[in-house]
């Protein structure tokens, strides 16, 4: 692996990129292809592609205690423990620790991280959907917080880019809720999903696709030149893909940025302030703590791109304090922090589905269905703002239908070696609207290990989401019982809190006028614009659709404007 | 501002399956500094010898390995150190309890058998309580959530869930029970053929 180490010994490069996950990924191979030297700083250790994927190939048994998490993993990773074990024996390695990585809960928000090489990406759940026209419109109609400074159009040549890049499987729908992309061939449904799509179109007029995620269904030539090949269909991308079917920076952006020779990487580093100097009212670079030594240096460029995860990014502004900027940096809107979003789940239906008894499926598909937006859409109004969308699907039980069902002895052993009924559920995503209230700010005394100051959260969710879950749940049982399923059961939990969907975002929004907001349309900071906010930090509004593609759409945008900036000389 | 500290969570379990919770304590501060120790977890050998009959029960040696063979019996009793709290200990220790006041050890088979149905039908009734739900999260995920008790999960589902995981996913259980496919390298919608195992991955 060509590992570019060599730090440039006077610490200058065209360009710095904060973090290596989703969006900083993207940002470097923007930058380096465009012939910049760029810097990427990453907080945590380094995983190289493939040969740190330590459980991608491991059988079941080799894992102690066979994907259960043990009392002493849940305390190290609390947060990720409260709803779920995402960080378990089999991906554990690709969360964040969350004892050693501490924040304080002013109320409870559950923040999920991922500090190493490729972040976030390293677990994504791939699902790739274009924001529609009236996401980037409904905050002005609506006299929502402020209006968003671009619309679809501006991003539409950004998102085909990145979806070239990147290889989203799916199928093209023509649907104005749900926008087409540039698509790799589509998954397969299996038997019962296409009689439940079949039913939902026939009796509620409600389209119904596959999902669309980032998968080398057929790796372009352009994949397979940066090693990736196709899907092997083992649904085990979170342990990290040694096939690089599944994108993540690892497999994607960082080889893509590492091949034009001008990217250098740094690990365990964790950039603490961006330096300003007043006399020009720009960001000269950036200082960072060395989370193994604590050894602090500068780092010095022309631009400076903050991908770090919407929080973190928001932290670093408001960590920034200068003359200019007493309370943090871009931040005489008083907006860095605020108007938290994420997307709200944990409430949806099941059902059983009785026949399909000979349909089966060979190979696991790392996908769902998705069924688009149908609230508050067309002639449908609500009593509540926006919408939400559905993931879900059926599979056939398995073994683990034993352990709810009674029996045990040598025919319930031989009855658990075939595969049991049909079963279909679908949870909800819902859109979270922006709300000034709802901030991380940093604590004014305490600090964390490294000599920063820690983040507090005090945000949760409104009384629009928690009107739209109920008829989150509601539609989800409903559409059930229409397809005709049998014991539908609707559930909606309560124990969930904004980050849980792990797509936090808007601490540092755009905007056109610098009194509300702290970015500009080509998300560079209103008052120093070589600084650029690339990560969900820059979302104005949250759409239901999962919005990691749209901050890599937006991502390439401003890497572009960059560059044609510096040419200019206009930064 | 909610204290959480002594929350007692319900946290799911294995994508995909419906596992039982091990409760977990939802710690409120970092600098709370808890030593993460389970309590001791300790059975007697005759407890073991117990646990170790009772899996081999609901899984017994056939044409393919039972429980015993596969190591289930270590692994169930590791289990219930290292992944339950408190309450699973003592309402799985009660259980063992039961069936050593039985004598259960020294009972013939078909008793073994009957005293099982009757755990297992008074641990429906305990199970009711705890309202499990599947729950479906991003990325199509299914995961259980159960409504919090006081009480540890019952004996029977302890040691059932426990033999079940412990079996199918050991190596020999696996193979001997289910087409292993580890790389499928395709996907496809298929039709059963007669008396076709399941697909293991």
């Amino acid at each position: 692996m060509n590992l570019n180490l060599k730090v440039d010994k006077t610490h200058r490069y065209d360009a710095i990129v904060v973090g290596s996950g989703m969006t900083g990924g993207m940002a470097a191979k923007e930058l380096t292809e465009k012939g910049l030297q760029v810097l990427m700083i990453e907080r945590g250790r380094e995983v190289k592609h493939i040969e740190d994927y330590d459980t991608a190939m491991k059988g079941p048994w080799e894992f102690q205690h066979r994907g259960k998490i043990s009392i002493h993993s849940a305390e190290e990773y609390w947060a990720n423990s409260r709803f779920g074990n995402l960080a378990n024996e089999e991906t554990g390695e690709f969360f964040t620790d969350d004892k050693k990585n501490p924040y304080i809960e002013k109320r409870p928000f559950d923040w999920i991280r991922a500090y190493h090489t490729g972040g976030k990406s390293m677990h994504w759940g791939r699902q790739s959907y274009r924001f529609n026209k009236n996401d980037f419109e409904a905050n002005a109609k609506e006299g929502i917080a402020i209006d968003w400074p671009i619309r679809y159009e501006d991003l539409e040549p950004w998102y085909t880019h990145v979806e070239k890049f990147v290889g989203i499987s799916g199928q093209k729908e023509n649907l104005e809720v749900l926008p087409d992309g540039h698509f790799l061939p589509a998954m397969p449904m299996s038997a019962p999903e296409l009689y439940f799509k079949e039913q939902m179109m026939k009796k509620l007029n409600r389209p119904i696709t596959i999902g669309r995620v980032a998968n080398l269904t057929k790796p372009q030539p352009w994949h397979t030149e940066l090693g990736r090949a196709s899907c092997q269909y083992r649904s085990k991308c979170s342990r990290g893909c040694p096939y690089g079917a599944y994108y993540s920076s690892l497999s994607g952006s960082i080889p893509a940025a590492r091949k034009t020779n001008k990217l250098t990487v740094l690990h365990d580093t964790i950039a603490s302030e961006i330096i300003f100097d007043e006399k020009t009212q720009k960001a000269t670079g950036v200082r960072v703590v060395n989370q193994k030594t604590l050894a602090v240096e500068e780092y010095f460029a022309k631009i400076i791109f903050l991908n770090a995860g919407s929080m973190n990014s928001a932290a670093l502004l408001l960590n920034s304090k200068s003359n200019r900027f007493p309370t943090g940096f871009g931040n005489d809107s008083d907006q860095v922090g605020r108007n938290i979003m994420d997307h709200h789940l944990g409430v949806g239906a099941n059902a059983t589905v009785e026949g399909f008894e000979d349909d089966y499926i060979f190979g696991q598909r790392p996908n769902a269905l998705y069924i688009p937006k149908f609230r508050n859409w067309g002639t449908d109004k609500r009593d509540y703002l926006r919408g939400f969308g559905y993931q879900g699907g059926a599979s056939r039980s398995d073994w683990k239908r034993g352990i709810t069902t009674d029996g045990f002895g040598a025919t319930f052993k031989e009855d658990m070696t075939k595969p049991g009924s049909w079963v279909m559920g679908f949870g909800g995503f819902g859109e979270v609207l922006p709300n000034p209230e709802n901030r991380m700010y940093l604590d004014k005394d305490k600090k964390d290990p490294y000599g920063i100051p820690m983040i507090v959260f005090d945000a949760a969710f409104g009384e629009n989401e928690i009107a739209m879950r109920k008829d989150m749940m509601n539609a989800a049982v409903e559409m059930l019982e229409v397809a005709g399923f049998k014991n539908v059961a609707g559930f909606n939990r309560q124990d969930t809190h904004l980050g849980l969907g792990i797509h936090d975002m808007g601490t540092a929004r755009m905007g056109k006028d610098p009194k509300t907001s702290v970015l500009n349309k080509f998300n560079q900071v209103h008052a120093a614009k070589n600084v650029f906010v690339t990560d969900g930090a820059a979302m104005v509004s949250s759409s239901c659709v999962n919005p990691s593609i749209t901050y890599m759409a937006m991502t390439a945008r401003a890497a572009n404007h960059a560059v044609e900036e510096l040419k200019k000389q206009n930064l | 501002m909610m204290d959480r500290r002594n929350a007692i969570r319900n946290v799911a379990l294995l994508v995909g399956g419906a596992f039982s919770a091990p409760t977990l304590m939802a710690m409120n501060h970092w600098e709370d500094n808890l030593k993460a120790s389970p309590a001791a977890f300790a059975l007697s050998d005759n407890q073991k010898l117990i646990v170790a009959e009772v899996a081999e029960i609901i899984i017994p040696k056939t044409n393919t390995p039972g429980a015993k063979d596969v190591g289930v019996p270590d692994f169930v009793v590791m289990m219930i150190q290292d992944c339950y709290r408190k309450p699973e200990h003592i309402s799985f220790a009660e259980g063992l309890a039961d069936l050593e006041n039985k004598k259960f050890l020294s009972l013939s088979s078909s008793q073994k058998s009957e005293i099982l149905k009757q755990v297992e039908s008074n641990s429906v009734e305990q199970m009711k309580v705890y309202q499990v739900q599947q729950t479906k999260m991003g990325d199509n995920d299914d995961r259980e959530q159960m409504k919090e008790q006081a009480k540890g999960l019952p004996f029977w589902r302890l040691i059932k869930e426990l033999t079940l995981l412990g079996y199918y996913t050991s190596e020999q259980g696996l193979k001997s029970s289910f087409d292993y496919v580890p790389i499928p390298g395709k996907l496809e919608m298929t039709k059963l053929k007669p008396n076709q195992k399941s697909f293991a991955y």
